[in-house]
């Protein structure tokens, strides 16, 4: 496969001298999801602003499809549909007008079949004549995908797609996410919920305070990063841990009949036989035993605390 | 040239004028018979004729110039401020369109609003005073020629301004007086000799002063300088969005 989105040692510092992207470098397949994970102001916003042509980039380089984002802006940016973080609309236009713009003003020729499946997709149909003052939330950032949409990008930026929509429509976004990487398209997605990224993404990136801290295979990151835990359920009751097993990373579950032990999967040893030996030498018996993989939350919540540290 | 761009930006702004049409209408026709009430009759009554025409109809090109020019201006100015005001200008940015097609959409769609604008004025003044227009072709381009450069300066008002009172500052602080003291409703040779030297440093008088000859055959500048100084004033604005596009100044952080 190829890389549909090169970005090459990328810098933006803002007027005000602040560095929001410090070098940063990433190489997007054609047709994969990517998830770009990372807290308030860590630059997600200033990366694809700058990959979209709304900022210009202190330094380094972009091509989309192979064209350059500055010298062959044209070739670039009729690829790339945007869906902004903010829900920017003029107030008083219908649905319809707004999202037919957009296909124009990307050069496309107008084509009301296609405009409709958009709209219909995002259930936007019986709106479509609507002002977009009396759409609700949900609803204005669906006219903001529709818009994206309208157009035919072969690559599909999402800011927070999903901020303040509802479970259902999340999940629905999920399917239209799901449909558009069938066809081909290629989606970069920042997002708070990592539950999403979790769903959707086939990489996922972190960023903070500029930096890419790494860009990886989501299974290969949560098997890599995982941490798990050995719920080792008991036939007792404990008031508190055994003294014989004090030195291990061990919580005692409240209802008092179950050892919680946490460990690495990837660490020489995992220390789970001696957990065992220690339980049978206390002269406790076991009922159930039960492990759990740490999520991607957790992972990336230990990334981003390991880095301010 | 994405002309589908241009087209979809013109076609855009067009509609929001559609929808008030009626607005777009009534008060251009409201303003100019008042014009006519106060200065056709009550002083045009006291001043008999200014260089062999009746003053009613002498200050017909100036009565049209006052609203082209505003109109062109406002128009354009609050054409590109909005999608900066909502944020929708993302998407200008975004698209693949150059400073050039967004400009077209953006003057092209002001300046045929001010042009219509324009048309409603001579219609309406020709109830009140007899019109003759002595050199129609030359009329035609100096009212698309105003048109056109001043709604280039309002996309560059509209650039400019960050809030709407500096929206509305601009045509208000300098354009109406330079309009009104530009010879719209006299003659430059009715003022005091200083005056008329002082008056020559303001555009708007080769304007109007083309416009008019073009009605009655008699100007207060050259006709070529007048033609000059519109085209220079075109080129100018247009230079200066230039600019503004290659800097990203006020629209690309
Ligand atoms: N136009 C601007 N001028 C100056 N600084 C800016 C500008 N836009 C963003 N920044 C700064 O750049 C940094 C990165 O902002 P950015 O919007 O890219 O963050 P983000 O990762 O998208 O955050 P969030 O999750 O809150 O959307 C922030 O510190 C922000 O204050
Ligand atoms: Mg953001």
């Amino acid at each position: 496969m190829s890389a549909i989105l090169s970005i090459r040692d990328l810098q933006k510092t803002y007027a005000g001298g602040f560095e929001a992207l410090k070098g940063v470098s990433l190489d997007i397949e054609e047709g994969e999801i990517l998830a770009l994970l990372g807290p308030n102001g860590a630059g997600k916003t200033t990366l694809i602003s700058t990959v979209c042509g709304i900022t210009t980039p202190s330094g380094g380089s972009v091509t989309v499809g192979g064209y350059d984002i500055i010298t062959e802006f044209r070739g670039a940016r009729s690829l790339i549909g945007l869906v902004p973080q903010e829900v920017n609309l003029q107030p008083f236009e219908t649905v319809l007008n707004t999202v037919r713009f957009s296909r124009g003003l990307f050069g496309r020729p107008r084509d009301d079949a296609h405009i409709e499946k958009v709209l219909r997709t995002l259930s936007l149909w019986d709106k479509k004549d609507n002002q977009i003052t009396t759409l609700s939330g949900g609803m204005k950032r669906r006219v903001l995908i529709a818009k994206a949409l309208s157009h035919e990008p072969r690559v599909l930026f999402l800011d927070e797609p999903t901020a303040g929509v509802d479970v259902d429509l999340r999940k629905d976004m999920w399917d239209t996410v799901a449909d558009l990487k069938a066809d081909g398209v290629t989606i970069i997605l920042t997002t708070h919920y990592i539950e999403e990224a979790e769903a959707i993404a086939d990489r996922v990136g972190v960023i903070t305070r500029g930096e890419l801290l790494l860009v990886e295979e989501k299974k290969a990151l949560m098997a890599r990063m995982g941490r798990k835990q050995l719920e080792v359920q008991l036939n007792e009751r404990l008031d508190s841990i055994p003294a014989g097993l004090a030195h291990l990373d061990l919580e005692l579950a409240e209802t008092g009949d179950a050892l919680v032990y946490s460990y690495d999967i990837h660490a020489p040893r995992t220390g789970i036989t001696g957990l065992l030996n220690g339980i049978a030498e206390a002269g406790l018996t076991l009922r159930d035993l039960q492990t759990r993989q740490s999520s991607l939350e957790e992972i990336f919540v230990d990334l981003v605390k390991g880095d301010a540290s | 040239m994405n002309m589908s761009a241009v087209g979809a930006i013109y076609r855009f702004e067009m509609m929001r004028f559609f929808r008030t049409l009626m607005q777009s209408f009534l008060s251009p026709v409201l303003s100019t018979s008042l014009y006519f009430v106060v200065f056709g009759a009550a002083i045009g009554s006291r001043i008999e004729e200014v260089e062999g025409v009746s003053y009613g109809a002498f200050i017909v090109p100036g009565l049209v110039m006052l609203s082209v020019i505003t109109q062109a201006i406002s128009n354009a100015a609050f054409g590109i401020y909005f999608p900066k005001f909502t944020g929708t200008i993302y998407e200008l940015l975004s698209a693949p369109v150059n400073f050039l097609e967004i400009v077209m959409g953006f003057v092209g769609a002001a300046a045929t609003k001010a042009l219509f604008i324009g048309v409603v004025i001579l219609l309406t003044a020709s109830f009140f005073v007899d019109l003759s227009i002595q050199h129609p072709v030359a009329m035609v381009l100096f009212l698309l020629l105003t048109c056109l450069s001043f709604a280039l300066l309002g996309f560059i008002v509209g650039i400019w301004a960050g809030n709407f009172e500096q929206l509305q500052l601009v045509p208000l602080l300098i354009v109406t007086p330079l309009i009104f003291l530009g010879g719209s409703f006299y003659s430059i040779s009715m003022l005091p000799p200083v005056w008329q030297t002082i008056t020559l440093f303001n555009p708007v008088v080769y304007l109007i002063s083309g416009f008019r000859w073009s009605f009655f055959g008699t100007a207060d500048v050259p006709v070529a300088l007048s033609l000059l100084a519109i085209a220079g004033f075109t080129l100018l604005c247009l230079g200066l969005i230039w600019w503004i596009f290659k800097t990203g100044w006020r629209i690309r952080s």
